[in-house]
């Protein structure tokens, strides 16, 4: 054990490094100034995958790891819509999923915002309208924000957070 | 032991072509594929389900998406079409279009349940309470033990096999690889196969070993992911923030081979410059850190007494589902696409265990995540190569097999005048999910996450 925790502190701390760091510590001093403004200090976020490829939600279980850390910036997933601010949604909206999409967030309380991530809620990435395709989202929700890229890297979500904080 | 089970050989796919005159029923079995035409008025095809209980979800398939009856099947609900789907509509019959498919305000689904005093029903998903894809489990509970599970899927179904007719390979490619995105370098490599085998081309040895390396890259982000994951859900968050940079770094690394942190457009027929040393470099440096998280987490008693007898899978259930990768060689299966000349030559060992349980999962990606970095460094040669690709394709229908982190995944494409006639895929999820329900008796519900997590299965490729 003790082993463990000599080779834990030569680890140190892992997050944020090289050569985006200063702009990005610019960016994240920003949403820690904002989400505080507005969110009182915690942004709250339902993600929910309405048909996409999984790397949307591959990057966005990325921002928990040590070196996006996005909690530290006050913003977190949450479990339930009824604990959200925000609905952050992925994917080209299937037909089978509407109704849950609807019914998600309906249960988020107001004030509440929709923000769109990846190129299939806009019905741009290289998936076509078919049957089973009930895209794109704003024919079904009001969409406040969209963070594009097919996926966004963890550094463009970010970016794209503070994006729309700064709508508000 | 009865002739038909002496006689049994693993079922890979089973699907429909629909041809101008009749349509076709493929039945795909290691080694044989049998084909039944059928006419066109009332087709009707016999149900192999009871020898193979994993036919059931290709069956199911083939009703909706043809028209096919299936005699004796001892399940006929639909499959892909969900609550707003026309009941009936066939949407892959040539005659339909995606305009004439009708939708419906809501048709009810009978879930499998199991009734008795005291027993109650849980219903967890299409949304989780997570960073998770939607998919649907049903439990029939006693108390905290779980009596059956049914997994009911599809909500992310796009109709992609649709989609992809009448597109040429090349149009269809920027689709194919956004099936499943963390498997996209095994979809790609369906696709080259096809390619290679519709033009005649011979791929060189170079090429095939950066195709590889890219493949195995995918494999080692997926199994990081992966003994992170589990045992952060048995409570153990440490192992998930150690892994997960493990995996970043690996995934920062398929951005500097492919420049795309998903290796989405890496899979063609053009030789890739990179700096070989760099990637040894990186490989060295990984393999280190798997050592160290082996040691540390081989010896934390409380998070095994969590893993070990978990969610078993015997060997005879996972042979009788015929199921898959990781699943499969947990439960002493033998079987692996890469189980071949070009692969032992790059230092590929055939890994499996015997257990079947959570534990036996998770020491087999371990296991497999350094084989995978000691044959990276293998295919780590950046000699360059030529591939002329000869156009135009010949038509035909064409069959490739590749290993993906999941398990082996199975895609056909038939060409008719240069352009996709029929494609069917077999995600390797698509029958290990229908195994899910197999680990789940003798087990509480709270270890459900746990299990689920330990097969690792994919939404996005098993529903299409």
């Amino acid at each position: 054990m003790l082993r463990f925790w000599k080779r834990r502190a030569k680890i140190g701390v892992l997050t944020e490094d090289k050569p985006y760091a200063q702009e990005m510590a610019a960016i994240r001093k920003e949403i820690k100034s904002r989400v505080h403004k507005h969110f009182a200090g915690s942004l709250a976020i339902r993600m929910v995958d309405s048909g996409s490829c999984n790397a949307c939600e591959a990057e966005c279980n990325a921002l928990s790891n040590p070196y996006y850390n996005l909690e530290s910036l006050g913003i977190y997933f949450v479990a339930s819509p009824r604990h959200a601010d925000l609905l952050l949604l992925s994917g080209v909206v299937t037909s089978n999923m509407l109704p849950h999409l609807l019914d998600a967030y309906a249960q988020i309380p107001e004030p509440k915002w929709v923000v769109t991530i990846g190129d299939c809620p806009l019905m741009q990435a290289p998936f076509e309208k078919s049957f089973a395709i009930a895209g794109p989202a704003s024919a079904h929700l009001p969409v406040a924000y969209h963070i594009s890229g097919c996926p966004p890297s963890p550094d463009e979500i970010i970016k794209g957070l503070l994006g729309f904080l700064r709508t508000l | 032991m009865s002739t038909a089970a002496m006689e049994r050989k693993r079922l890979i796919a089973r699907y429909a072509i629909e041809h101008e005159e009749n349509l076709e029923v493929v039945t795909c079995f290691e080694g044989e594929t049998r084909r039944q035409q059928l006419s066109k008025v009332a087709p009707r095809v016999e149900t192999l389900s009871h020898v193979h209980p994993a036919a059931i979800w290709f069956e199911r398939k083939m009703h909706e998406d043809f028209g096919i009856e299936i005699e004796g099947a001892f399940d006929t609900r639909p499959l892909a079409h969900h609550e707003t789907i026309a009941y009936q509509c066939h949407p892959m019959r040539k005659h339909r279009t995606d305009t004439t498919v009708e939708t419906v305000t809501h048709r009810s689904y009978d879930y499998e349940t199991v009734e008795g005093e005291g027993v109650f029903q849980v219903g967890v998903g299409p949304i989780h309470a997570g960073i998770i894809e939607p998919g649907h489990f049903h439990f029939s509970q006693a108390g905290e033990e779980m009596l059956h599970l049914e997994v009911r899927h599809f909500y992310k179904y796009r109709a992609i096999e649709k989609m992809l007719e009448g597109k040429t390979l090349w149009e269809a490619k920027p689709i194919i690889e956004r099936i499943s995105g963390n498997a996209s370098i095994a979809y790609q490599l369906c696709w080259r196969d096809i390619v290679v085998q519709s033009s005649g081309a011979i791929l060189p040895e170079a090429a095939r070993r950066y195709h590889a390396m890219l493949l195995e890259l995918e494999r080692a982000i997926h199994h990081l992911t992966d003994v992170g994951f589990i045992p952060n859900d048995a409570g153990f968050a440490a192992a998930l923030a150690f892994a997960s940079t493990l995996a970043e770094d690996a995934r920062r690394q398929m951005q500097v081979l492919s420049a795309h942190r998903f290796g989405f457009g890496a899979i063609d027929f053009e030789s890739k410059t990179f700096d070989s040393r760099q990637m040894r470099a990186w490989l060295k440096r990984l393999e280190e850190q798997v050592e160290q998280f082996h040691t540390w987490i081989g010896d934390i008693p409380s998070l095994w007494d969590r893993l070990d007898g978990t969610g078993i899978l015997p060997y005879a259930k996972a042979v009788k589902y015929d199921c898959v990768g990781v699943v499969a060689r947990a439960s002493g299966v033998k079987l692996d696409r890469r189980d071949n000349d070009f692969y032992r030559a790059h230092g590929f060992l055939f890994q499996r265990e015997k257990s079947g349980d959570v534990a036996a999962r998770f020491k087999l990606r371990l296991a497999e995540l350094r084989n995978s970095i000691e044959m990276m460094h293998h295919f780590a040669d950046d000699s360059s190569w030529r591939c002329e690709i000869l156009q135009p394709l010949r038509d035909g229908e064409y069959t490739a097999y590749c290993e993906s982190a999941l398990g082996e995944l199975f895609m056909t494409i038939t060409l008719k005048g240069g352009r996709i006639e029929r494609c069917f895929v077999r995600d390797p999820s698509f029958v290990n999910w229908q195994a899910l329900h197999l680990m789940m008796s003798g087990n509480i519900i709270a270890d459900f996450p746990l299990i689920n997590k330990s097969c690792d299965l994919s939404y996005a490729g098993n529903d299409l």
